[in-house]
């Protein structure tokens, strides 16, 4: 187990500083941050430019940008964002725990739904149920997630006035954008739960387990759930990773400050401290995500060996 | 039983009511973009000038009229040819942290705005004109000028012409006072949460009228439809970044208004005037008698906009009310393309910036109506930074491309010069030595007149020459609460609230 | 166990029937799209702007805000997004089912470099990709096409390497290779039938979710040109229309439904038809 774990921390940390240094490299392949800073500007000469870029560093090569970039890093300074100067740590302590917060709670709020409901699917296979659970999830898949989200706030915010429409200084405010980010999971993921649990039960072993008469639950919720598991953990590691870093859209929308929103306007100002750290950060959790889900095959089915 | 659900309901409204933001004598304001830097010499950008115009004074600025009037300077007057101004200050003003205002609070600033940390940022170049600053007495201070600058006086009223405190930087630093400024103006910051919000509270020591609210709460939402949804939830008060499409939204509503105004900001179709068939005049002119530019504003862009006839606003000096636009002719358009030679189906390119909604019905309007006259319009959207960074300045644009300018001096010259006159970053492909001399020789005029009627002549030539296809001046819209009064929207995006009171 | 009444009832139930029309039905509009409407929907007629549903003979679903007509558009706009969602799904399917089979059954280096690769493409940020993808290479169809085949095969291959890896272990497995079996025999006959439930799952899903992050991506500036009906793009640029004329997305909204209705009522059917074990009928 300790080897196990040793060697994919080395290739964690590898694949790691490969990430970044590809980002580095992609995002200083077009733009120019130096634009973004001298937007609306008078006379914006080439020489004024090139004293911005002096300004932010940016006459050095790539490589002692890169590198002053890594050992800033590893002295736990995350330098200063080009837009005003602002601290890096300070823009992801704003808004890591806001992710983090809106991903589990759209993940749980969506496994809660759709387990259940896929293994309700599964065992009335054909029956209403089943159609009445495939059409609904068929619904929340194919509903883009700005426009349910739009409808949403016009519901509940405008008309009702029940929920605030944006923001992440109340409570209220992250119940609309984990029911939009929930709905679409849970689409996912009832088809997968039903479609593996179809799978296991007719397996051999099912059979059996019924033979020895337990009970119809014990059956389900201990046999057949754990061998669907596989292919569903598969597909959380897969969601968590995307939750983390790619729901920039509903960010937008319900203004929620998180990593997906900061990486996003990173990119189009081209403030590379920012983008720079935020893909290290994101890059770690979803490197351990996936290291995670592999111990938990292993777990779940000891038949699988590590390496 | 009720007992119990009656406490249950009363606890979770309480949990999910919208809380008061609009305590008596808060303002929430919407705005799309945090400057990041409260820095007056880092930055251009609109959103500064949203946010930190009540925290800062200059030596000048502007009324809603965008007439230049005493701010912290009194009076001022020419010297010594034109080469020298002298500003006599206001007495009794402080700065926000107790510091007194006087002229060597001038002299520091306009010498940080000239130095090496105004080098970093996109201000400095504005001010070149200024040699030096003498402080005469504690409340006289002389500008010595090292070149004739006609639109000195306005650009002090500009974000690099405010006025910073000498011994609050000397304190706390550059990125101290870039993090919680200190000005002279009407509030002061008290709380700000990067990319989140900032709080401003009323200023008791203000020079001027002293402001009537508590506290203004500027909230940084970037989705305008999320701006106006607040709006309509009543959450926020202001909304400042309202696209035509949700103008109907605010319409609908009984307890908003719509505040809409003539904008700083200008649109045209620049053409490529180095490659391709729109090197040719005629075509060119063709072009622009092919597009119906009074529909595309009055029902694309719903009458909130005006019609241009230059490069610049109604407001601007340099602004010729005798220009008459080239009319809407698709006949005339079609005739003028055959005699130049182009076969109809020649494709012509639009380029435009993606993220600009708008724009994005404007230029398939456009091309639309380009197809019209037997061209074959196609439309090309760029990523914002690409297409300003590398594909202007470069000249890689096709036929056509959008530019926006918001000329913040409201004079001609700030564009004109920037937009045609030969080697300029913005100006890939004009070269024409006659306009050229046009341009440089309005620079040097002192005399107004004289000079207004030059720029004048620069926007008949360019009109002439058919350099661009003049679009549309866009109103600045603001979407405000029927409970806010004494709001006057700007024309310049620079809110300055000290008037504003709510119900 | 394949009779005449077995393909019967399978061909004639629900599922089939339903999916079949839906995505056929649709396939065939957009086909003959053309033909339908020559120009493809194009016609801007400003003083027709916004006009609801039902107001005209002309525009029966009623016309966006250029005045171009809705049911014209949403019908042309097929082809790009019908092409979107299957040309990218089908390429990252590919990718990532080979990856994932190599990745799972061979263990070893080829795990770890292609497991680590996944990781690396896993942990970039899709937008900066979208935007350099955008830069270098132009904003049409095939390179947003060519960009999701090449983010999402990460999805199948990580899939099908965690059902190879269970499944390798198992007893027939075994005792195929210790009958000398080949690789690609096992592979093939063996392990691929049995990993590819969740893989056509996943499959009928990405249909929708890339048609709809066309959509996402024209909402962020970074899509194909507005000029070229596309379901995604005509809701995008519908959203601020929502409350003053709200047609103008929900058409092209519904389109999106109808196709991932009958892509994955399809897909559900021929999983069934794949599994050997299930019971037969719906």
């Amino acid at each position: 187990m300790i080897g196990f774990l040793a060697r994919r921390l080395a290739q964690a940390i590898f694949v790691i500083f490969v990430v970044t240094l590809l980002v580095a490299w992609a995002v200083r392949l077009s733009g120019d941050p130096a634009v973004m800073l001298a937007q609306g500007a008078g006379s914006v000469t080439a020489h004024d430019l090139e004293n911005i870029r002096r300004g932010l560093g940016l006459d050095r090569p790539f490589s002692a940008q890169y590198l002053g970039f890594v050992s800033g890093m590893l002295h736990g300074d995350f330098g200063r964002s080009f837009m005003g100067g602002t601290s890096v740590a300070l823009l992801i302590r704003q808004a890591l725990p806001l992710t983090l917060l809106l991903a589990f709670v759209s993940l749980a709020l969506s496994l809660l739904i759709s387990i259940p409901l896929g293994i309700q699917a599964a065992v009335r296979r054909g029956r209403l149920a089943d159609q009445l659970i495939r059409m609904l999830s068929l619904v929340g898949l194919s509903f883009p997630n700005f426009w349910l989200a739009l409808m949403l706030v016009l519901v509940f915010s405008i008309t009702l006035g029940w929920l605030p429409p944006s923001g992440a200084d109340e409570r209220a405010g992250l119940i609309m954008p984990a029911a939009t980010l929930a709905v679409i999971l849970t689409a996912t993921n009832v088809r997968l739960v039903r479609g593996a649990m179809l799978d296991t039960l007719s397996a051999q072993y099912i059979m059996v387990a019924r033979g020895k008469g337990l009970g119809e639950r014990a059956v389900l919720y201990r046999h057949a759930l754990r061998n669907c598991a596989i292919p569903l953990i598969t597909y959380i590691g897969l969601q968590f990773g995307g939750l983390i870093g790619g729901v920039v859209v509903v960010e937008r929308v319900f203004n929620w400050p998180g990593m997906g929103s900061l990486a996003f306007d990173a990119v189009a100002a081209r403030d590379y401290p920012v983008l720079q750290a935020v893909v290290t950060i994101l890059a770690a959790m979803i490197v351990l995500v996936n290291l995670a889900t592999d111990v938990i095959y292993g777990l779940v089915d000891p038949r699988i060996s590590r390496e | 039983m009720t007992g119990y659900l009656r406490a249950a309901l009363i606890v979770a409204a309480t949990m999910v009511a919208p809380t008061a933001g609009q305590a008596a004598g808060t303002l929430t304001v919407a705005q799309s973009q945090d400057p990041a830097s409260w820095d007056p010499v880092d930055t251009f950008l609109i959103s500064w000038g949203q946010l930190a115009t009540n925290v800062f004074d200059g030596l000048v600025q502007r009324g809603p009229d965008m007439q230049l009037k005493p701010a912290l300077a009194t009076s001022w007057e020419m010297l010594d040819g034109d080469k020298r101004i002298r500003f006599k200050l206001r007495h009794d003003v402080t700065f926000q942290d107790g510091e007194p205002f006087n002229a060597a609070a001038v002299k520091f600033s306009m010498q940080r705005l000239l130095g090496p940390k105004g080098a970093k940022g996109p201000q400095q170049s504005n001010y070149t004109a200024i040699g030096s600053v003498e402080v005469i007495d504690d409340f006289t201070v002389d500008f010595m000028l090292s070149r004739p600058d006609p639109v000195l006086l306005t650009k002090l009223a500009g974000y690099g012409g405010v006025i910073v405190p000498p011994q609050y930087i000397a304190k706390v630093g550059d990125d101290g006072f870039a993090a919680h400024p200190i000005g002279t103006g009407p509030f002061k910051v008290t709380d700000y949460q990067p990319k989140v919000s900032a709080t401003e509270e009323a200023y008791g020591g203000f020079w001027g009228s002293k402001a009537k609210l508590d506290r203004v709460v500027y909230r940084f939402i970037v989705e305008p439809d999320t701006q106006v949804a607040e709006l309509q939830a009543g959450r926020v008060d202001i909304a400042t970044n309202i696209p035509v499409a949700l103008v109907p939204n605010i319409q609908k509503s009984a307890d908003l208004r719509l505040d809409s105004i003539t904008g700083p900001t200008v649109t045209v179709l620049r053409f490529n005037t180095a490659h391709g068939i729109t090197e040719n005049p005629d075509v060119r002119r063709a072009m622009i008698m092919a597009v119906d530019r009074d529909s595309i504003v009055k029902i694309i862009l719903q009458g909130q906009a005006k019609t241009v006839t230059s490069f610049q606003s109604d407001l601007s000096f340099g602004f010729d009310p005798a220009l008459k636009p080239v009319p809407f002719d698709p006949a005339g358009a079609r005739a003028l393309l055959k005699q130049a030679g182009v076969a109809p189906g020649t494709p012509v390119q639009l380029d435009f910036r993606g993220n600009d909604t708008t724009f994005r019905e404007v230029a398939q309007a456009v091309a639309s109506y380009l197809t019209a006259v037997g061209l074959k319009a196609s439309v090309k959207p760029y990523e914002m930074n690409v297409f300003t960074n590398d594909i202007i300045p470069n000249g890689k644009t096709g036929e056509m491309f959008q530019f926006g300018w918001g000329g913040w001096t409201f004079d001609y010259d700030n564009t004109a010069y920037l937009m045609y006159h030969s080697g300029e970053h913005w100006n890939p492909y004009d070269k024409d030595t006659t306009l050229d001399g046009m341009l440089e020789q309005q620079r040097t005029m002192t005399d107004p007149s004289a000079r207004l009627k030059k720029l004048q002549a620069i926007a008949d030539y360019v009109a002439g020459h058919a350099l661009e296809l003049p679009m549309y001046n866009l109103n600045t819209i603001y979407g405000v609460n029927k409970r806010v009064q004494n709001f006057v929207p700007p024309a310049d995006n620079r809110l300055r609230l000290n008037d504003v009171t709510v119900d | 166990m394949m009779t005449g009444t077995y393909w019967r009832r399978r061909l004639l139930g629900f599922e089939f029937v339903t999916g079949f029309v839906l995505t056929g039905g649709m396939v065939a509009l957009v086909l003959l799209s053309d033909v339908l409407f020559p120009d493809g929907g194009s016609a801007m007629d400003l003083t027709a702007r916004l006009q609801p549903p039902g107001q005209s003979l002309a525009h029966i679903l009623g016309t966006d805000p250029l005045g171009r007509d809705v049911l014209a558009r949403v019908v042309v706009g097929g082809q790009v997004s019908l092409t979107v969602g299957v040309v990218s799904v089908l390429g990252a399917v590919i990718v990532g089912i080979a990856a994932g089979l190599i990745a799972g059954y061979y263990r070893g280096v080829w795990d770890i470099v292609l497991m680590r690769w996944a990781d690396v493409q896993l942990a970039l940020p899709f937008i900066l990709i979208a935007i350099t993808f955008a830069a270098i290479l132009g904003a049409d169809m095939w390179r947003l096409i060519a960009f999701m085949a090449i983010a999402q095969w990460v999805q199948y291959a990580r899939v099908v390497r965690g059902a190879v890896l269970s499944l390798r272990e198992r007893e027939y497995v075994q005792s195929a290779r210790s009958f000398g079996v080949g690789d690609l025999a096992i592979l093939w006959r063996h392990i691929l039938p049995n990993a590819i439930g969740p893989v056509i799952i996943l499959m009928t899903l990405n249909v929708a979710n890339n048609i709809l992050l066309e959509s996402s991506l024209t909402f962020l500036g970074l899509g194909i040109d507005p000029l070229t009906p596309s379901w995604g793009g005509m809701l995008a640029d519908g959203r601020s229309y929502l409350q003053s004329a709200w047609w103008v997305g929900v058409f092209p909204g519904l389109a999106i439904m109808l196709t991932v209705l009958g892509l994955n009522l399809l897909g559900d059917w021929f999983r069934d038809v794949l599994d050997p074990t299930s019971q037969s009928g719906t």
